[in-house]
Formats: C-alpha cells, structure tokens, sequence
C-alpha cells in the first residue's frame, strides 16, 4: 500500500495538510489508514480548522482503497465460471482419474506428497504429456528430475502405431507445449511466477493454445532452505521462521490466485519428514496443510511396480478414498 | 509486486516495511538519498534496494504491452525455459561417464549422467571411494573413445582418497584405452595414446574439507572456480555425510544447510552441464519392528537428489541398485572392485572370509 505522499501527485487533494494531519495521528501510509479508526479520525477531522479539506482527503483514500479489492461474485457467476472454466484434466493414470472423478481441477491447487521414490515426478510427467496434447504447460523443476525421454516414452504408448515420421511429427507437436524451467531457489520462482502472471494476462484475451497447467517439482525442496523448526529458540530464529513462513505462504496464495484467475491446474511436488512413532508426514508443516485445494498422499510398494495413492484432502471427494496404480 | 520476493535481507525488509514500503510501486519514485534517510542506512545501501527493486519491476514493464508472437518467445526463451522436445534433443547428444563395469554402466543407461546429481550410498567397504576415484578418471577419457575428455573436481572430506590407488586406476584406464585402440580401430590409423598416468592426475582437482562450514564454502566458491575451468566434467563429494553427522545438534539448521547445498550443487550441474557425485554413509532406521538400513541424512536430505544409487552386499557379491531416477527403472547389477578399479564381477568370490 502506497505511502500517502507518493499518492500525493495522483490524488492532490492529499496535500501537506491532510498528510500532516494524518502524521500527527501516526498514519504514514493506506495501510496505517486502514487499522486506525476511522471515526475517531474524523471526528478529530471535525475539530481541526480546515475540516472540509481533511474530509475531502479522508474520502480519497477510502476510495483508493474500493478499488483495490476483487469484485464481488455471486453464487450463480460462480457456477458460470466453474461451468465454462473450470474444467477437469485427466492425469492419464487410470487408478488416480478413478479415485479424484476424472482428474485434476482447473483453479485449484493439487499437492503429491509421498516418501522418496514414490513416483510424484512420474505422476507429474504422465500429467503432462496428457494436458499438452491441447494445452500449454509449464514445468517448474528444482532437482533436474525432468526427463523429456520418459515424456516420449508416455506418448509413445498411447499413439497407435504408425510411420516413424508421423509419429515424429507428433511427439515434436505435443512436446513443443511442455516449457521446463529450472529454478534453485525461492526468489527465482517468485520471479517466474511474476513473469507467468504478465504472460497469463496477455493470454487471456486471445484465443489459440493456452497454458492450463502449471506443475512445481518440488515446493518443498525450495522452502527447505529458509524454513527452520519451532523446537528451535532465539529471537533470531523466530525472525527466521516467519520470513520461512511468510515466503511459503506468499507462495501458496501466489500460485492459488493464479490458478483461479488465469484458469490453470496447479500441481505440486511435496516430500515427507519423519512424524512421531516413525510414521512419515508431509513436510513444511501445519502452516502449509491448509494451503493446497487437495492433498494426495502417494507410495510405493518395494519390489512391485505398483503405487498406492490415498487422498489426505479434497474440496469434493471423502478423504481415506485409497487407489493402486501402475505406471 | 510485493517486497517480500525481493531478495534482500532481513532486517533491510523489516526497515521497508516499518517505514511504509510494502510494495514495489511505492519505491518508484524515490531518490536514493531520500530513501537512505527514511531507513536510516547508508546510501549504498539505499541505492542497492533501489536496484533490486528496479530489477524486478523491469521484468514487470517490459511484458506489459505485448503483440502475439512477441509473447510466444517472451514465454519460451525468457532466462532458460526450454521446451521439452529442444530438452531431448539435447539429452540424446549428451554423454554419460562410464563407470569401467558394463553391468553397472546398463542399468545406469550408459554411465552417470550429466546435468544430474546423483548420490551414491552404501556400507563401509563396498567400494564407494572406489567408485568415486574411477568416475574421476573415466571423465578424462577423450572423445575419440568415447568419454567426455573433461576434467575432475574431488572434494575429500574423510581423507580416504590415496593418490597410489588413483595412479594404479589411471594406469589400467590407459592399458584399456590402448587395449581398445588395438582391437576395435585397427581399420584406423592406430593413434598411439599420448596420455600418462601422470597427466590424468594432473587433472583431478583435490580439495581436502575438514569442517562443515568449509564444506559450505567450498560449494559456494565451485561457481567461481567452474567459471574459470570450464572444462571440468564431475565433480565427486567424498563423502557429503562426515561432517554432518557430529556436531549438529540443531537438526533444523542442519536441514536447512543441507537442502541449500543440494541446490547449489543442482544449480552447478545445470549450468555447467557436469555430473555431481555424492557419495554417502548408511545408518539404522527403525521402522515397525525391525532395523533396516537406510541412507544417512534424513527423509529431506533424500528428496534433494536426481538419482539414487544404493550399494550393498549379497552374499559374496557386491551389488548396485537403483534406488530412485527420474528416467531409468528400478534394476540391480553386479560389480566388483579390483586391482584395475571398478570391473563387472566375475563369479569368483572377493570378499575375505572371516576365520
């Protein structure tokens, strides 16, 4: 939230009398103005010499502050755009399109935790090389684990068999929609998601190929390095944590709001620490669980080429909901 | 934008935010010298701010107005994002370093993968230090045979790496290359190997780590040091585990130093197009009712890697297994350690009987 005075060549009604009035009562910025009250501050208004003025100045910066907020919706707009927008995409593993009702939803936010080796990335990657026969889509890699020949691989099954250079042509046409972007550390991935935004913004009016799904491997891998443990005391490490926290938030409500306004599926990759009694639990904690929309918890059986998923959350099916799948 | 994702520091937030700065738009239109005097720092510092802001508002204005086409390669070539067909063209053309064990080398798909991290675990003796001083001399193999004619970075924190044993390694390396020249290029003119032992010594790079915070800074300092040696290939941490397992007793910390080293290294390997070879230790987990082995480190420290390679003994063999990748399947093989290095096993038994 701006300062006052910066507003000051925008809105001249704010000149040095309204914003010295305003400093006499501790209010430096819109933001000071939003936690003070407001009619105590008029009512001091009321009483200074150049009431009408304050008043005038009082008004502008409510008004600046109407037009920040997102416009209201109704119930029925609502179904509109779930109806029109917010489709479903198939992940293309039949076990997991079983267990969520046809796939992953557009606007919401799908996190795979699992233990290591579990088969997240897989699930990633079948993802999307089934989104990006249609659509465009970003993958945001930390571990180098993308593996474009596992790509080819999951879209040379499902194509009958035909010439070589048909084929060619295809995996070329399908692949060109899959954008890998390697980011090392937090920032970088708020500056690729800030670039994204001013991308999806440009996007959203023309028609053509669009990207709808946006997948993140791993969050957690990118959070690690900032976030400490609570256990842990000092003032310095509290300061720590909530710069952690707050970043990790930012994150998810980043990548929420993202989802919702430009249309987009969001996938992200979690991994587990060790809870109590040696059972394993998500990782990046309680602050961190209510963020994503569904939470779906994978593992593997040793030996076997079969994967279990169980669902920890979801705005729509019954969590404990438990599927095999073989990829 | 808002100023949590600038990268700066703490307590330079903190100041931006007590003083009314919490988005980007607000720091447009200041001078650095008012800045400086509103925080109460130096105008260095000020004028820092100023940039890093300005930075990242750039990126900001310059996507703004955009026609079509511009913003199909905006999107595609912004700071490295490569479509997933460029990516495999590239993967096919790269070169993997062989591991001297045909076995091994198979379900590996060719060898240890460059751009990767790839973080080999096992019990004490089976041959982790081994492994690690032949993939340091198999990176300098040339071209011509195959290899990636590169040089070696070995980053010893145990002080288990012996320069005879690495000499003996190189010297077998080179009777094998003169072997292949003889039998497999005799259609060719029989080019005389020219290397010594000697000269591929020369190119491992040693560095001996006796704390953590070395470790750390070693890490740190490699981004410096690759941009001048341009042609190192491997980079081998022997092991990543000693000076992690004493001494910590902020497991947090140690958490959070660990995964920031993994991205470093994950970063190096990207950039620099090398492979990163981590070598660790084992410990006992507890999982319902019995003890298994697992890899040192932790659950976290266990996501942190591209590939997983877990070294173990069966019966009398020495066995490597793929624990976790991302491209190749879940496969073991067999290999052994001999007096040449690392060598598919042959049946007869290595390991020494206990009386």
């Amino acid at each position: 939230m701006a300062r006052l005075a910066n507003l000051e060549t925008e809105y001249p009604v704010l000149d040095s009398t309204v914003r010295n009035f305003c400093a006499s009562h501790g209010i430096f910025s819109v933001e000071d103005f939003l936690i003070h009250d407001l009619y105590m501050l008029a009512a001091f208004a009321e009483q200074n010499d150049s009431s009408e003025r304050l008043k005038e100045g009082i008004a502008q910066v409510l008004s600046v502050i109407d037009d920040m907020h997102q416009p209201w919706l109704n119930g029925m707009e609502l179904l509109e755009d779930a109806k029109r927008n917010k489709h479903v995409f198939p992940t293309g593993i039949q076990g997991i399109d079983l267990l969520l009702g046809d796939g992953i939803r557009v606007g919401q936010l799908t996190e795979l935790v699992g233990p290591s080796s579990s088969g997240k990335t897989q699930v990633c990657l079948r993802t999307a090389s089934n989104v990006a026969r249609n659509h465009m889509v970003l993958y945001l890699d930390t571990g180098n684990s993308f593996s474009p020949q596992c790509i080819a691989y999951f879209l040379g099954k499902t194509i009958s068999p035909s010439s070589a250079q048909a084929k060619n042509q295809f995996l070329q046409k399908v692949m060109s929609n899959i954008s890998c972007h390697s980011v090392f550390d937090i920032f970088a991935m708020f500056d690729v998601l800030h670039q994204l935004e001013s991308y999806l913004r440009c996007q959203d009016g023309r028609g053509g190929c669009q990207m709808r799904l946006l997948i993140v491997d791993s969050i957690s891998s990118l959070i690690s390095p900032v976030l400490g443990s609570s256990s842990t005391l000092g003032v310095i490490n509290s300061k720590l944590m909530d710069t952690a926290r707050a970043l990790m938030t930012s994150a998810g409500y980043l990548l929420k709001k993202l989802a919702h306004q430009h249309n987009l599926a969001v996938l992200i990759i979690n991994h587990t620490v060790g809870g109590e009694g040696g059972s394993s639990k998500p990782a990046l904690g309680d602050s961190w669980k209510c963020i994503p929309h569904s939470r779906l918890f994978l593992s593997c059986d040793r030996g076997s080429n079969t994967y279990n998923v169980s669902i920890l959350r979801h705005p729509s099916m019954a969590s404990g909901k438990a599927a095999r799948f073989v990829i | 934008m808002e100023i949590w994702r600038l990268p700066i520091s703490a307590s330079q937030r903190g100041k931006l935010i007590s003083a009314g700065y919490t988005s980007l738009s607000s720091l447009s239109s200041i001078s650095s010298s008012d800045l400086a005097r509103e925080l109460k720092v130096s105008e260095s510092e000020a004028m820092n701010i100023l940039k890093v802001a300005s930075h990242s508002r750039g990126s900001e204005t310059s996507n703004a107005s955009c026609s079509i086409v511009e913003v199909l390669d905006t999107f595609q070539w912004w700071a490295g994002a490569q479509s997933a067909w460029d990516m495999l063209h590239d993967e096919e053309s790269l070169m993997h370093i062989t591991t001297s064990s045909a076995d091994l080398d198979n379900i590996l798909g060719g060898g240890i993968h460059c751009k990767e991290v790839t973080e080999i675990g096992g019990v004490p003796g089976i041959g982790k230090t081994q492994l690690g001083i032949q993939v340091a001399v198999n990176v300098q193999i040339p071209n011509d045979f195959g290899g990636l004619g590169g040089k070696a970075i070995y980053i010893d924190t145990e002080g288990s790496f012996m320069v005879e044993r690495a000499f003996q390694i190189a010297e077998a390396c080179i009777e094998d290359m003169s072997e292949y020249n003889r039998f497999l290029r005799k259609d060719f003119q029989e080019c005389k190997i020219k290397m010594l032992p000697q000269d591929i010594l020369e190119n491992i790079f040693y560095f001996r780590i006796c704390s953590y915070t070395e470790q750390i800074a070693l890490i740190n300092y490699l981004d410096k040091f690759l941009s001048e040696h341009k042609d190192v290939k491997v980079i081998v941490v022997d092991s990543v585990t000693f000076h992690f397992r004493q001494d910590f007793d902020d497991m947090a910390l140690r958490t959070r130093v660990l995964s920031g080293m993994a991205l470093k290294l994950m970063n190096l390997a990207k950039r620099f197009s090398l492979a990163v070879v981590l070598l660790n230790q084992v410990t006992t987990k507890h999982t319902e009712a019995s003890f298994q082995l697992a890899l040192a480190l932790g659950d976290s420290w266990s996501h942190t890697c591209t590939n997983r390679i877990v070294l173990y003994w069966n019966g009398n063999e020495r066995y490597a297994y793929i624990d976790k990748s991302p491209s190749l399947r879940s496969a073991s093989a067999a290999y052994s350690v001999t007096a040449r290095g690392i060598r598919n096993s042959s049946s007869s038994c290595k390991r020494i009987k206990m009386m």
